[in-house]
């Protein structure tokens, strides 16, 4: 049966691709009749009333046609889109030159700078100026923050680079927040996003390409990543699949990260995501690639292993013994956020016998008397949890303090003296929520586990548990994230890069990049830097 | 044409071979039921001799690597003979596999969910082995490191924990039994689970660095007899004689812990062991009767076998035996004798390449 639906699921997308390939090879038709191809004419008015035709009626567009040279005999227009523009470079750098400086030349120079290359490299004050032919080319440019000069007669024209608008300014990531280590995050700003980035690694080895996804929206993105340190093969193969993207808009990396992640079925995601320049500088510097999307201050990183939603940047700051106890911590925490609830249903409803005595008294007492069974008692306090998180984080701020009184109080408090649910499932759905929160990287996949885990406890008890732990363990071992196995450095077993796992080793210890990730380069650092006491020095007589 | 992509390392082969013998566990009774308190000996003398059959199998691999136990017997005995062979290998791969699963399924019935009909927790394993098929071998050894560890750190910790509940005047008189009895529990243990190693020749040929095979075995071979020989200690050392009357006498003697009357009751972790690592050596079982199946059959792909062959395995493990009684009785004496012969045929198989190879030298002297 599976075998017939997969085939009926091939043949449908393969009519899909048929479709779409003609729709692009129409749309592309069409487009390279109309304008694409469209030079510019040598006539001003021309030029205009074509960019005009394309970007229509649009209120934002500013078209401000004047006249320079010393008797303003040269026509030409400015083309700009109110609010992306840096308007004082306009007025200062643009426009003041080539009106107001012009004015005191003399006649014979005022017919040169009819020459649109003597007004590039001669008159404006703008650091990147390009020369374009076609309107396509000047539309795009336009529509991306640019400013376009037309001059009479001229069948090229100036593409300068005038880009500035609102933007929100570096401040304290809010989904990532740490005691020890720089403080500010990424912005919705792409060019803010790699200066961050290039600001951390100084390096002309440090590569950024520039590419645009995305048919209506025309997303900038950027690959980063350290050249003679990352594999070439997961750069060549991220290049391959962004440029698969055949969509119409882009709106956050959580987009790109569907296109792109080897695993789109599985809940775990094989693709990471971090707010902080240090946690993303961190991961190239380890030889991992790097996507930046304009808009979004969420930057994307691979290839991407189990183990790294367990470390912190924090941990590479602190002193290695706290660091290594709190890896444990969340390794531990991680267990408890999955296992706690299945744990207490197996136990309760099939094995009462592995609870020690004493405390059997107490579950069965505070589970006396209530209607439902473990198991619906669990999933029922789960569900209501899963709410109170996603009404706290959807509702106005005011609003959610009202919330977590209600929920805390009123559900938790009064369900339990209502005699509807245990005293012990609260506790447990409540050290459940907070353990899921130590791994941001994992909450949600933990979310969706626990629920497994939690029917399987209850239909098979510890058994369950384990079959579904199992499971878990088939699924993580058969993921890869570009090439990299996704339990390694467990499995496949790299001793070597134990060094950061379970524990994190002194920074003069770590010598070698992870072995699953990197192939070249791989000693990052000189063998004997442990700090040692200066040699004593000999006494010198006298000098006591 | 390749039937299995995957590539493992020596290390990953050697944790398979550990995981393999851990799992063996449940099989220990059948020995120790004839050889009484002396089966550490047994075991210890069973891991001695099948040390070199085991080099052998390594030095057959080496010989043909890159080729798997029924391609090597096609080679070696032709189209017809060899087949014929392969079948019995895979004939024996099969009812080890189904066997094993069965005396699994039986312990969890006994001791876990007595109310449990066995069909549902044989479906349950061999869905999950059948998962793990289907992923490739890959898969399975990427697996049993973490599920060695574990199985190795619980070994080593109820070890400790029982240290004062230990006897070690259960062991005495040594060697007091018939030489007999002896030789037939060193046998038993001998073939049912230290040379059912012989299901990695059907995987040695994915090992990336061939020449590291032959260390990785004997290693995988010694730790894995030696984590058996603690148990073993273990067991006899803290239930004495009654050791050998219990269906699961890890399961029992894990029950004495009692480390400041808080951590009481760690039989749980015996199970966790049992269950990961009969998974495992349950996996590499199905994937190895399945890959010879497919091999044998000149198969592109052996997708297409892992759920027949799964089925074939449910019914199997429900027919092989009316109760753990029948069960234990053809372990101990039944199938020992039967599996012996076709563990022993790669080094036949051996033989006869070494002999060939002579010869040839010879002959090629004599012109």
């Amino acid at each position: 049966m599976f075998n017939f639906l997969s085939k009926k699921l091939r043949s449908w997308q393969q009519q899909n691709q048929n479709i779409n390939k003609e729709n692009k090879e129409n749309d592309n038709s069409k487009k390279t009749k109309e304008n694409s191809q469209a030079k510019l004419s040598s006539n001003l008015k021309e030029n205009l009333d074509s960019i005009k035709a394309i970007l229509g009626v649009c209120e934002d567009l500013i078209i401000r046609e004047f006249a320079f040279g010393n008797k303003g005999q040269i026509s030409a227009a400015i083309i700009f889109i109110d609010g992306m523009v840096d308007r004082t470079l306009i007025n200062d750098n643009i426009i003041k030159p080539l009106m107001y400086d012009n004015r005191f030349i003399c006649e014979e120079e005022s017919l040169e700078i009819k020459n649109i290359d003597i007004i590039k490299g001669t008159i404006l004050y703008v650091g990147e100026i390009e020369k374009s032919t076609t309107i396509n080319d000047l539309v795009e440019s336009c529509l991306s923050g640019d400013t376009i000069l037309l001059i009479e007669k001229a069948k090229e024209a100036l593409v300068i680079s005038s880009r500035g608008w609102e933007t929100r300014g570096v401040v304290d990531p809010e989904t990532e927040t740490i005691v020890r280590g720089p403080r500010e995050g990424f912005t919705e700003n792409l060019r803010t996003n790699t200066t961050l980035l290039r600001r951390k690694i100084k390096s002309p080895d440090f590569m950024l390409e520039a590419m645009k996804i995305g048919r209506k929206t025309n997303t900038a993105i950027s690959i980063a990543y350290l050249k003679g340190v990352a594999n070439p093969e997961v750069i060549e193969e991220a290049k391959r699949r962004l440029k698969r993207i055949d969509t119409d808009g882009i709106l956050e990396s959580g987009y790109i990260e569907g296109f792109i992640e080897d695993a789109p079925l599985s809940i775990f995601s094989t693709i990471g995501n971090s707010e902080k320049p240090d946690t993303v500088a961190g991961k190239i510097l380890e030889g991992r690639v790097a996507v930046l999307v304009d808009g979004t201050p969420f930057v994307l990183t691979f290839p991407m292993v189990f183990i790294e939603g367990f470390q912190s940047a924090e941990d590479y700051y602190s002193r290695p013994y706290y660091a290594s106890l709190v890896r444990v911590i969340r390794f531990i925490a991680f267990a408890i956020s999955i296992l706690a609830p299945s744990s207490y249903v197996a136990a309760t409803t099939f094995h009462q016998e592995l609870i020690p005595t004493p405390l059997l008294f107490t579950v069965a007492a505070s589970s006396e008397g209530t209607p439902f069974p473990a198991v619906v008692e669990v999933l029922a306090m789960g569900v209501i949890f899963e709410i109170l998180r996603e009404a706290g984080i959807r509702l106005p701020r005011p609003v959610g303090q009202a919330i977590s009184i209600v929920g805390a109080l009123v559900i938790g408090e009064s369900a339990v003296s209502a005699g509807l649910i245990g005293g012990i499932v609260v506790i447990v759905i409540a050290l459940t929520a907070v353990a899921s929160f130590v791994v941001p990287a994992q909450t949600d996949s933990g979310a969706i586990l626990r629920v497994i885990l939690v029917i399987l406890a209850g239909s098979m008890g510890g058994v369950g548990i384990m079959v579904g732990l199992i499971g878990i363990l088939i699924h993580l071992a058969s993921l890869r994230s570009f090439g990299t196995p996704y339990l390694s450095p467990l499995a496949p077993l790299s001793p070597f890069d134990l060094k950061d796992v379970f524990f994190r080793v002194p920074i003069w210890a770590m010598l070698t990049r992870p072995k699953s990730i990197v192939r070249q380069n791989i000693q990052r650092q000189k063998f004997i830097l442990k700090p040692t006491p200066p040699p004593e020095k000999k006494d010198k007589g006298g000098s006591k | 044409m390749k039937i299995e992509k995957g590539v493992i390392s020596s290390s990953q082969l050697t944790f398979m071979i550990i995981g393999f013998l851990q799992a063996s566990n449940l099989l220990l009774v059948f020995s120790s039921r004839i050889v009484n308190h002396d089966s550490w000996l047994a075991i210890l003398v069973g891991l001695v001799i099948s040390i070199p059959i085991a080099l052998s199998y390594a030095a057959l691999a080496k010989e043909f690597s890159g080729k798997t136990l029924i391609q090597i017997s096609d080679i070696i005995y032709g189209a017809y003979l060899g087949k014929m062979i392969s079948v019995s290998y895979i004939l024996i791969f099969l009812l080890t596999f189904s066997i094993d699963l069965r005396l699994f399924s039986d312990f969890l019935i006994t001791y876990i969910m007595p109310e449990t009909p066995i069909w549902a927790i044989l479906t349950l394993l061999t869905f999950l082995s059948a998962w793990a098929v289907r992923g490739g071998i890959e898969v399975i050894a990427r697996c049993s490191f973490i599920i060695i560890a574990m199985a190795s750190i619980i070994i080593l910790s109820t070890f400790v924990f029982l240290l004062s509940d230990m006897e070690f005047s259960n062991f005495l008189p040594v060697f007091d039994l018939p030489l007999k009895d002896f030789i037939q529990g060193t046998h038993i243990n001998v073939s049912l689970y230290y040379l059912e190693i012989i299901i990695f020749l059907m995987i040695m040929a994915f090992v990336n660095k061939t020449e590291q095979v032959r260390g990785s075995m004997l290693w995988g071979l010694i730790l894995g007899g030696v984590s058996l020989l603690i148990l073993e200690v273990r067991n006899v050392a803290v239930l004495g004689i009654v050791s050998n009357i219990l269906t699961s006498p890890s399961f029992n003697a894990v029950r004495y812990i009692s480390v400041a009357e808080v951590f009481t009751r760690l039989e749980m972790f015996v199970v966790i062991m049992l269950i990961t690592t009969v998974f495992l050596k349950v996996s590499i079982m199905y994937y190895a009767t399945v890959l010879g199946l497919a091999q044998t059959l000149h198969l592109r792909s052996y997708l297409p076998l892992v759920t027949p062959i799964g089925i074939i395995t449910i019914s199997l493990c429900i027919i092989s035996g009316d109760s753990s009684m029948e069960l234990l009785h053809g372990g101990m004496y039944i199938w020992p004798v039967f599996i012996l012969p076709i563990q022993l045929f790669p080094v036949l198989s051996l033989f006869i390449v070494k002999l060939r190879k002579k010869s040839k030298k010879l002959g090629a002297n004599e012109e």
